[in-house]
């Protein structure tokens, strides 16, 4: 069996930053002086699929494919996600007509992506006005229910897709290995949001997890649900100075939930978001499990060790614990 | 740390032993000193707390293998117990009878709740900072003085049982656990003054007890026992 090791690229057409005080990483964009979420007003989100078959996979496989996806975004518990199924087009998910397009797309020289999403967003409120979705026809696809070894599981993959589509970044939860030949595969993943695609005939990542279902509850949950839950903060350091980039993973002791969240200034500040209360272990490591440019641009520092907080941060409902300092050194 | 089993056994030998003194000396039967019957009785003093483990949690990845149930990965286990604790307790009883009295009891203590991590393919096993826990308990319960017996003179021995709430704050004060507590067991009093029910007693109380706690700060859902000993002093109104 083949293993696949490419990554999922997502595009996007404006700029995005990251939300300083956020979890995971959701797509933020600055309009002046303040930093807004970047996501879809009010309302279900409309999309059509390409009318184009390829081997193994009609167009209405993929929309029911897609059609699965969605309703799994859309069962997040707490939120106004909801999507609406507009039929199939002629249309390519790669042109800017002002509708959402997932398809097939031929693109032969991105050899390690398998799908992407690109984004399209009003400058003056961050509001997403159109997102498309292209799958790589470079690689083979299935909609078996099991999988199929050596293909790469359609659902998975727009699952992953839908999630840039409602403004949501890439987890770093996740361990891989680098390979002989290039690329990595994936050991662990704790999110379906992570930027490497399980082997190729897996299916588990049809399943959000709770990092993923935190970011959507941060993004569009509502007043009730954000208030069933709370945060941790705090501030990685090394040397004294803050580490940019590190990415922090909460462990809730009683739920076992995994939720990450990363250091998004130079003082290494961190607030992670959508934490189920009760006591986490927070584990600070280098984001050295995929490209960095997958989860953030800048000079993000990797060469830490693996670090634990010094103490158990007890996450309040509704509220934030104390901050907590966590020292780094170097490898 | 000390294992669950080993508590158990610790209780087990306490309350056993004090089975088997008021057993052999049961011989001793006359002038036996009690409390007053209806009258309030009020006891307080130190007590102490077993440790007992609240769990282990494994933080573990979704594992990539083609088919249902690719194992898990994991990235570490944390291990986590409630350590031994001295703490304050005081309680009020009734005395139906002279042998029978129903009690309301509090407790205070600050356990350390200790986390060990293992098993983390990227760095050694360490023990987290302890965290203090503010843990008070209230219950009812009786205690029986078991009759005719008498240790050394004055000392009765007596079986109890109760039930109650328990409560736990963490440190920071950010988060409340609560549970429920039930304990069985006996001890003794030794009448330093009193006890022939005309005079208020005086004197000191030592307990033994098997506590078996419901919920609280536990993360595998399991009922937890631990030993719980006491020496107060007593009077009576």
């Amino acid at each position: 069996m083949r293993r696949l090791t490419a990554a999922l690229l997502v595009a996007v057409l404006a700029l995005a930053m990251p939300v300083p005080l956020s979890a995971y990483l959701k797509f933020g964009f600055k309009i002046g002086d303040r930093t807004v979420d970047v996501r879809w007003p009010a309302g279900p989100i409309r999309y059509f699929i390409s009318e184009r078959d390829i081997a193994g996979v009609a167009a209405g496989d993929l929309r029911a494919a897609v059609g699965r996806a969605a309703a799994t975004w859309r069962a997040v518990p707490g939120t106004a996600l909801n999507f609406e199924d507009q039929g199939f087009t002629t249309a390519a998910p790669n042109a800017l007509d002002g509708r959402n397009t997932l398809g097939f797309l031929d693109r032969p020289d991105l050899d390690r992506v398998l799908g992407a999403t690109s984004l399209l967003l009003d400058a003056s409120t961050g509001a997403l006005v159109e997102a498309d979705i292209f799958l790589n026809t470079r690689f083979p696809w299935s909609v078996s229910a099991q999988g199929e070894p050596g293909r790469v599981d359609v659902e998975s993959v727009v699952l992953h897709e839908l999630g840039h589509l409602i403004g949501l970044g890439h987890s770093a939860i996740g361990e891989t290995e680098r390979l002989a030949g290039g690329g990595r595969r994936v050991l662990g993943s704790g999110a379906v949001m992570f930027p490497i695609a399980l082997s190729a005939g897996a299916v588990a990542d049809r399943l959000l997890q709770p990092d993923d279902i935190a970011a959507a509850i941060d993004v569009y949950g509502t007043e009730a649900a954000r208030a069933a839950t709370g945060s941790a903060q705090g501030r990685v350091v090394r040397d004294g100075r803050g580490v940019f980039g590190a990415h922090l993973t909460a462990f809730n002791l009683e739920t076992g939930e995994l939720v990450g969240g990363y250091t998004l200034d130079a003082e290494g500040d961190f607030v992670i978001a959508g934490l189920s209360p009760g006591p986490h272990i927070l584990r600070v490591e280098p984001l050295d499990d995929a490209d960095v440019e997958s989860f953030l641009s800048g000079a993000v520092d990797v060469d830490f060790r693996v670090t634990y907080a010094p103490r158990l941060i007890v996450v309040p409902r509704g509220g934030s614990g104390p901050a907590v300092t966590v020292t780094v050194v170097g490898k | 740390m000390i294992g669950l089993d080993a508590w158990v056994g610790r209780a087990g030998v306490v309350i056993a032993l004090v089975v088997l003194t008021t057993v052999t000396a049961g011989a001793q039967t006359t002038a036996a000193p009690s409390l007053r019957g209806r009258h309030l009785s009020l006891s307080g003093g130190l007590s102490w707390t077993g440790g007992y483990p609240v769990g282990d949690a494994t933080a573990a990845l979704r594992g990539n293998a083609v088919g249902p149930s690719a194992p898990p990965f994991t990235l570490f286990r944390a291990r986590t117990e409630v350590r031994p604790a001295a703490g304050a307790e005081v309680r009020v009883g009734f005395a139906l009878a002279p042998g029978l009295t129903v009690e309301v009891g509090g407790g205070f203590s600050r356990p350390a709740l200790a986390t060990s991590l293992d098993l983390d393919p990227e760095a050694a096993a360490i023990a987290l900072d302890a965290e203090r826990l503010v843990q008070a308990t209230v219950d009812v319960g009786a205690t029986w003085q078991v009759p005719r017996l008498v240790l050394a003179g004055r000392v009765r021995p007596f079986v109890s049982a109760g039930a109650g709430y328990l409560r736990q704050l963490y440190d920071d004060r950010t988060l409340v656990e609560t549970g429920r507590v039930y304990s069985a067991g006996g001890g003794v009093r030794a009448f330093l003054r009193g006890g022939d029910g005309q005079r208020r007693a005086l004197g000191l109380r030592a307990e033994a007890r098997a506590q078996w706690r419901r919920d609280g700060v536990e993360f595998e859902s399991r009922t937890r026992v631990m030993p719980v000993l006491g020496l107060h002093l007593f009077t009576e109104f």
